[in-house]
């Protein structure tokens, strides 16, 4: 304090300056950590309590309906498991609509009988009908909507435990304390633009969290930390080149856009359906069309130009990708159409590896093999695959020598310090330059490394604001797939729960390339760090995919790609 | 939808996957960060070829070199600025500062948790004495060559001078001179240089026959002034007539050593060579010791005398020769040379020993050998006070031109435990020539060591 005071009273402006620097450093680990464990306790601390739809009532007992797609059969993977030996493991399929209907399904030559009618493909269902599984008889009774309004009461109110909006006041003062930093070290020429796009990035915050409240959706964390990682990749972009921040906030704006009509769409699961054909055509005529009117960039001809604009459209069939590959339970009991998809992914990988784009490649075929996993649950399947696909690698690398070129100093960067490792040795001496807290945001050298704020960002981050919170940034992304692996348990359909899961492995798998491409441990293929990179097209994908983790979100009134059924059905009666 | 919700675990496994990765970074980081924050071109701490953060000064504390955002500046004395020129390194990195990127990470103030945040510049301490460095520069009066001075028993490095050198401060036209005045003028000589040993190679010899030829003492030889081996003429400087191992040491009989060699055969002399360290490198500081070479054959006798003498194809490193001098007078083992004594707070020198390079009898015997060698040849006089044992040579090289004059021996005194070795390029007889120079250096170093 005292000397505070004497610096305000000398008036040396440069020590001022270097008293807050000193100050921030510790200041961002703090508030990033407590940001991580508040998001962290109400993200994984949650009861999964699945919803309640139903009941299927036997001589035994009233069994309950807690999904949109319940399987029926003897074994125990099953979601209503029937005590009963003559009825076949894997039995039927109970699934819901959104408009409230229920039908029954039979599963290969299993016997279902409606009513004592035996039901040939499907059945719609009603309130009161008698299904026969073997020899197990079932009445299917609906919960009423008082009762199904009570169940809902019982559930745990997202938000409850941990205020969203203490989370998002932390998070704003982090963003006043950057961008304050940032207008101190930066020239003064850059002020105005990082004091507008961080009020602008702050204010489009404020704006989605009042919008979902005005809808009762009370949890925030998911898009809290989207928030907070967009943060970081602002200042990231303050402090490389400010001339490129109204981009970002724009992309970012768009994201949003992304996010609120893909998570509105994702509401009702048969619009969802309807569009997948359309997105699967959509991703391959992306492809095609960046295939003959790309433009090539750093060895990679990923690049389409429209005027003054330009994007990455692999970056946005991201999303077609996983709408394509996302299926409904009655689609999975019935094991067809993997084939498609592996020939689908074959086609988009083969046009991604002729762009030269391989870890966009890499990326894909990780949420390949997610959802061909959550799809099939053959292991031997995707083995096959993996292999077939490594050998049409190998293959693809030996047809094109050059794309060998980045592996080249792969694992050895430090011998080729000057030529092929020079980006790696460069992030890798500035990362532990920073060392735990960081040079003071905006005061780094790495700005100056092409390609720095894009696929070294971690170690740009590293070295302003020091190895904690680069760990946190990763740290943040590992929660949101936790968060994913243990909501898609409760989700409503399989659609929601593999996309959600392709979604997340897509974000994760991008952040593995390019921290580990960073310190070298892969080699350096230009993926984007979800939300933080500098990029347009990753930022509007990125929000996209996001969009698929509000979907399996079913704590109650948490997630606005959730519709809340009771509220609906109240709507839709008056 | 259990089914399903059952597998979404493999997502879990990515995320485990970015886990496990990041603890292994964090461990990597812990071990290595400080290498990767002081590496040669690290922004933070490098100005191009040049380290930002550091002072170094000699023994005594005198500034040899200050290096700060700014650049470089060098000692005030000039001719201490080239005597130090292959140590520090020039501004431009056409000779390299490989003691201070080795130390890099001991200067710069780095720590784990800070990184370099409150970076700090040290100060490094060398055991050179500017003095002796300055004065071996003198010495060698515009001739090639260099001159090294260690203390065997701890491996301070006392004096390094490589000729020629150049002002920092001035730099001169090298790439336009014609005079060859500046010829491998970028090459740290005593370090990286090897050169033909002329005859302080017979110490290698003498060490294999001593132990090889029980009846060495007993013998004695004949030197007609030339003796004929393998079919040819193998010339002595002079006609010594009937002579003894011990004086045909003293005197460098040409005729001694050739049949002595010829008799041992080239894989004793060869193997005696490895033993001694000849062909190996020494690593120290960020500098490494060219290796020599040593392939004396038995195919031909006539080269296998030669090679036994210095000439032939035998090649020594000047400090390496240094060590083994220092293992002569210390029973056998001498220690590794250091030329960092301390960078306060952060790295204090510590003494290596070398592996012996010979039995202690045989050390012992040939330190007595070399102490003759001094006082019957080459003069007490030259080194009043101290006890020196030493062999000069006289390297033949290109015909036509003068021979490099060699010199190697040491001090066997408890205060001033000192090995020492001299080549002057082109200049003529190594006793003539190398003993002013080793005689005016050492006086320095015991000024130097004999002050508190």
């Amino acid at each position: 304090m005292e000397q505070l005071t004497e610096i305000l009273a000398s008036g040396d402006y440069a020590a001022f300056v270097g008293l807050f620097t000193g100050l921030t450093r510790y200041l961002f680990p703090l508030l990033a950590l407590l940001i991580l464990v508040r998001c962290a306790r109400s993200l994984l601390a949650f009861q999964t309590e699945p919803e309640l739809w139903a009941y299927l009532v036997s001589e035994q007992a009233r069994l309950p309906v807690t999904h949109w797609e319940n399987t029926i059969g003897s074994a125990g993977s099953c979601d209503i498991q029937l005590p009963d030996e003559q009825a076949a493991r894997l039995h039927g399929v109970l699934t819901r609509y959104d408009d409230g209907s229920w039908t029954i399904a039979p599963v290969g030559s299993a016997q279902i009988q409606c009513n004592q009618q035996p039901v040939d493909r499907m059945e719609e269902l009603h309130d009161g009908d008698l299904l026969t599984m073997g020899q197990t008889d079932l009445l299917f009774e609906l919960l009423t909507p008082v009762e199904q309004q009570a169940a809902r009461m019982q559930r745990t109110r997202a938000g409850r435990d941990v205020s969203p909006g203490l989370t998002l006041l932390l998070l704003t003062v982090f963003q006043v304390f950057t961008a304050m930093q940032l207008m101190m070290v930066k020239e003064s020429a850059a002020a105005l633009p990082i004091a507008v796009s961080f009020a602008a990035l702050c204010g489009m915050m404020w704006g989605l969290f009042v919008l979902m409240r005005l809808i009762r959706r009370h949890a925030f964390e998911v898009e809290t930390i989207a928030f907070f990682l967009s943060t970081i990749g602002l200042a990231v972009i303050a402090s490389d080149d400010p001339s490129d921040l109204s981009k970002q906030v724009i992309a970012i704006a768009m994201g949003l856009v992304v996010f609120l009509f893909l998570g509105w769409a994702l509401r009702d699961l048969n619009r969802a359906r309807a569009v997948r054909y359309l997105a699967a055509a959509a991703g391959v005529a992306l492809l095609a069309f960046n295939l003959l009117f790309g433009k090539e960039i750093n060895g990679a001809k990923n690049w389409i130009y429209i005027g003054p604009f330009s994007f990455q459209p692999s970056e946005l069939v991201k999303i077609c990708f996983i709408l394509a590959g996302a299926s409904t339970m009655d689609r999975l009991v019935a094991r067809r159409n993997l084939w498609l998809f592996i020939a689908y992914t074959g086609v988009c990988c083969g046009c991604l590896a002729l762009m030269n784009d391989f870890g966009t490649a890499l990326i894909f075929f990780t949420a390949f093999v997610v959802i061909a996993l959550l799809r099939s649950g053959s292991f031997a399947t995707i083995a096959l695959v993996c292999a077939g696909t490594g050998l049409a690698g190998g293959l693809a690398v030996s047809f094109r020598p050059y794309a060998l070129r980045r592996f080249a100093s792969w694992r050895h960067v430090w011998d080729d310090a000057l030529d092929g490792g020079y980006q790696q040795t460069r992030a890798l001496m500035c990362l532990a330059s920073g060392g735990l807290f960081g040079l003071g945001v905006g005061n780094g050298w790495l700005k100056y490394v092409a390609a720095s704020d894009t696929d070294l960002v971690f170690a740009f981050v590293a070295e302003e604001w020091g190895l904690l919170v680069a760990v946190m940034m990763m740290l943040f992304v590992v929660l949101l797939a936790a968060f994913a692996a243990r909501a898609a348990s409760v989700s409503r359909s399989s659609f929601y729960a593999i996309s959600a899961c392709a979604a997340m492995s897509m974000l994760l798998v991008g952040a593995i390339f390019n921290v580990f491409g960073t310190v070298d441990y892969l080699p350096l293929t230009g993926v984007t760090f979800p939300f933080v990179s500098n990029g347009g097209s990753s930022m509007i994908s990125a929000w996209g995919l996001l969009a698929f983790v509000k979907g399996a979100d079913t704590r109650r009134g948490a997630s606005f790609a959730i519709r809340d059924p009771a509220r609906h059905r109240k709507g839709a009666a008056a | 939808m259990r089914h399903v919700s059952r597998r979404a675990a493999v997502v879990l496994l990515l995320a485990g996957l970015v886990l496990a990765g990041l603890l292994v970074f964090l461990i990597q980081y812990v071990f290595q960060a400080k290498s990767w924050a002081a590496f040669p071109g690290s922004p933070h701490v490098y100005r191009g070829n040049n380290l930002t953060a550091g002072t170094v000064t000699d023994r005594g504390g005198e500034l040899l070199l200050r290096s700060d955002e700014s650049g470089r500046s060098y000692a005030a004395d000039e001719t201490l600025r080239k005597a130090t020129l292959h140590l520090l390194g020039d501004r431009y990195g056409y000779i390299p500062s490989n003691v201070l990127s080795d130390h890099a990470a001991d200067m710069i103030g780095f720590d784990l948790v800070q990184g370099l945040y409150h970076s700090s510049s040290g100060t490094m301490q060398l055991s050179l004495s500017a003095a002796a460095n300055t004065t071996a520069y003198q010495q060698l009066a515009g001739r090639h060559g260099c001159v090294a001075v260690y203390n065997y028993r701890t491996g301070e490095i006392l004096c390094l001078v490589s000729a020629p050198s150049y002002d920092p401060d001035n730099m001169p036209d090298i790439e336009g001179d014609s005079s060859g005045q500046y010829d491998g003028v970028y090459v740290n000589r005593p370090v990286a240089g090897t050169y033909t040993p002329g005859s302080i190679f017979k110490l290698v010899t003498a060490a294999a026959a001593l132990e090889q030829l029980d009846d060495l003492d007993t013998r004695t030889f004949y030197c007609g002034g030339v003796t004929e081996i393998g079919g040819k003429p193998v010339h002595c400087l002079n006609v010594h007539g009937s002579i003894t191992f011990r004086e045909a040491l003293a005197k460098s009989c040409n005729v001694v050593f050739g049949q002595l060699a010829a008799e041992l055969g080239a894989d004793t002399i060869n193997g005696y060579a490895a033993a001694l360290g000849i062909t190996q490198s020494l690593s120290f500081d960020g500098l490494r010791t060219a290796a020599g070479s040593m392939q004396a054959d038995d195919s031909d006798p006539w080269e296998l005398a030669w090679a036994g003498i210095g000439q032939s194809t035998d090649l020594i490193n000047p400090v390496q020769y240094m060590t083994l001098m220092g293992a002569i007078a210390n029973g056998g083992q001498a220690a590794l040379p250091y030329l960092v004594a301390e960078i306060p707070g952060q790295y204090q020198a510590e003494t290596t020993m070398l592996p012996a390079a010979l039995s202690q009898q045989t050390a012992d015997r040939l330190a007595e050998l070399m102490i003759n060698n001094v006082q019957t040849v080459y003069g007490s006089w030259n080194f009043p006070s101290v006890t020196v044992g030493a062999k000069s040579g006289t390297a033949e090289q290109d015909p036509g031109r003068l021979a490099n004059a060699t010199f190697a021996g040491f001090m066997q005194d408890e205060n001033y435990p000192l090995a020492f070795v001299a080549v002057v390029e082109h200049a003529g007889s190594g006793s003539e020539v190398c003993i002013p120079i080793i005689s005016a250096v050492l006086q320095v170093c015991i000024q130097q060591l004999a002050q508190p």
